[in-house]
């Protein structure tokens, strides 16, 4: 187990968190910072940072509900010192779990998107040139190839090209 | 009787909460209510979604990006009313009102060139929450002028409770926020106030009640409860005979623990008044989704490629209607309208009748029509959505 190097603040500061970079920020329900510090969660998308909270009262499923809810964790007071590491442990691989499946979204909508661009670039191609749909797709990669990009950014191109030739605006 | 639990932030527009629990509108309705008071909009939003709350007095566009899982995971609320219109204002620190000279978006502008032009440091201005109307209101404001709020001056995030303090220790320059604590700060500051939402867009969005879907589901009555005695309170803290009991309410340590003095100048009935009830201010207009969500594009806070309808769907008119007709509140009959499309006063159709109207107008007289919001959108000098 690697020691934790722990950093306590009666309220934030924004020029020591950018300095300590934590891996997580533990904040009590009731601290009026924790606006503040989601904003600067926002603001840095490179980095975000697991909050996790205490609350003050202690209510049977509270934290697990918490935790399906989204906020990192939610643990109540009463709790024994020897569960805190695990629990800080849960919340932060949890939220990467969160991380990595908002990264996977976000490539997956790219992905379809780009395959649409492939697929209409293709059927302009085979429209044009009467040409099949596999010679179609061959000249598409030709290009890509030879110019070393992306098959989707030349579809893209083709695509664009072709409305500024039919008269469209650039 | 039904226990419920609402949470609230202390501000004037959490008056309809606030009287429907005091003036027993709750109770006469067989609903048991606990009002919980926090201190910031995250844990407002997570105690709803983690079931701790039913509902709460919510930021308008916080309810939208919660319930779009912008900012956080996607929390399931709708909101069946708002609370109020009007009541936020931007104001500005006694030494940058001097550098503006008169309070004009321009004069800002001249005032971060002259700061930039010697050096000194950026303009500093706090707001209370990414997705608020005050963020949006500060931001178009600044935008107006030629300011790009992301470049040429800082917004930071402060709790409103927390505005005074940082502008007497000179940590910002100007602020947005929400009643009494825009008049806090004039009279604890001598901060000048430049721009009312009643001037900025009247009868514009701000507060709404946010309620977990998953309970108005399961509990369709209760829900239709809840929401006549807000009605009932909203209407109640709207007449100008219980301006000064609305006042001593407030103030209450458990509530705003604020002067009277301080709530009453916003309980007025002139254009920077608070609106709980009058001029349909309850209802969930569905062009206000609409507006904020062209505002998320516009500053790049949603996907560029992302739709509104779930942010739209979210505003409940139905329930709305429902509930009106059994306390005899004229309800407008469209979900959705034109905003900023008046200059004077109008008559809106309602249920029972016509709602007398005023001017809605932007300040810079634009307007908005939801069904084309993307062209709106991108249709400012400054905005992140381009092509």
């Amino acid at each position: 187990m690697h020691p934790l190097d722990l950093r306590r603040a009666s309220s934030l500061d924004e020029t020591e968190l950018a300095e300590f970079k934590p891996d997580l920020i533990i904040v009590a329900c009731d601290s009026p910072d924790r606006d503040t510090l989601e904003s600067l969660r926002e603001a840095t998308h490179g980095n975000p940072r697991p909050v996790v909270m205490f609350v003050d009262r202690s209510e049977p499923g509270l934290a697990e509900e918490a935790v399906r809810a989204g906020v990192a964790a939610y643990i109540v007071d009463g709790l024994q010192p020897g569960r805190v590491r695990s629990i800080l442990e849960v919340a932060m691989s949890r939220f990467q779990l969160m991380q990595q499946l908002r990264v996977d979204l976000a490539k997956a909508q790219s992905d379809l998107a780009s395959r649409k661009t492939v697929e209409r670039a293709k059927g302009l191609l085979m429209k044009e040139r009467q040409v099949g749909e596999e010679e179609a797709y061959a000249m598409l990669r030709k290009l890509a190839m030879n110019s070393g990009r992306p098959i989707s950014a030349i579809a893209a191109d083709l695509l664009s090209f072709h409305g500024v030739l039919k008269g469209g605006k650039p | 009787m039904l226990p419920l639990d609402l949470g609230f932030v202390a501000l004037t527009d959490a008056a309809v909460l606030i009287v429907a629990k005091e003036r027993g509108l709750f109770a006469q309705e067989s609903i048991e209510a606990s009002l919980h008071r926090e201190v910031s909009w995250a844990t407002i939003r997570d105690k709803v979604a983690a079931g701790l709350y039913q509902g709460a007095h919510m930021l308008a566009p916080l309810a939208i990006a919660a319930r779009l899982g912008v900012g956080s995971d996607p929390v399931g609320l709708i909101t069946p009313m708002s609370l109020n219109t009007n009541g936020a204002a931007i104001g500005v620190s006694a030494q940058l009102a001097d550098e503006m000279g008169d309070g004009s978006a321009a004069a800002l502008a001249r005032a971060v060139a002259r700061r930039v032009g010697r050096g000194d440091a950026v303009v500093n201005f706090a707001t209370v929450y990414s997705y608020s109307m005050h963020t949006y209101m500060l931001r178009y404001w600044a935008a107006s002028a030629g300011l790009d709020p992301d470049r040429d001056i800082r917004i930071v995030t402060a709790p409103p409770t927390a505005i005074v303090g940082r502008l007497k220790s000179g940590d910002i320059d100007g602020f947005c926020v929400g009643a009494p604590w825009g008049s806090a700060c004039e009279a604890q500051c001598g901060a000048r106030i430049v721009l009312e939402a009643g001037q900025f867009w009247p009868g514009g969005p701000d507060k709404v009640f946010g309620l977990s879907e998953a309970w108005a589901a399961r509990e369709p009555e209760a829900t239709q409860a809840v929401v006549r005695a807000l009605l009932r309170a909203a209407i109640w803290a709207d007449d100008p005979e219980n301006a000064g009991e609305l006042a001593g309410l407030l103030s209450a340590p458990r509530y705003l623990a604020a002067p009277r003095d301080l709530i009453a100048k916003r309980l007025v009935r002139d254009f920077v008044g608070l609106r709980f009830s009058r001029q349909a201010a309850s209802f969930p207009w569905r062009s206000h989704p609409a507006w904020i969500f062209s505002q998320m594009l516009r500053w790049g806070q949603v996907d560029r490629n992302a739709g509104p309808a779930r942010a739209l769907e979210g505003y409940r008119p139905d329930l709305f209607r429902t509930a009106a007709a059994d306390v005899g509140l004229s309800a407008p009959l469209t979900d959705s309208k034109i905003e900023g499309a008046y200059d004077g006063p109008w008559a809106l159709p309602g249920s029972r009748g016509p709602i007398p109207m005023s001017s809605g107008m932007f300040f810079d007289g634009k307007q908005f029509d939801p069904d084309s919001l993307r062209d709106y959108a991108a249709g400012f000098a400054i905005t992140r959505l381009t092509d």
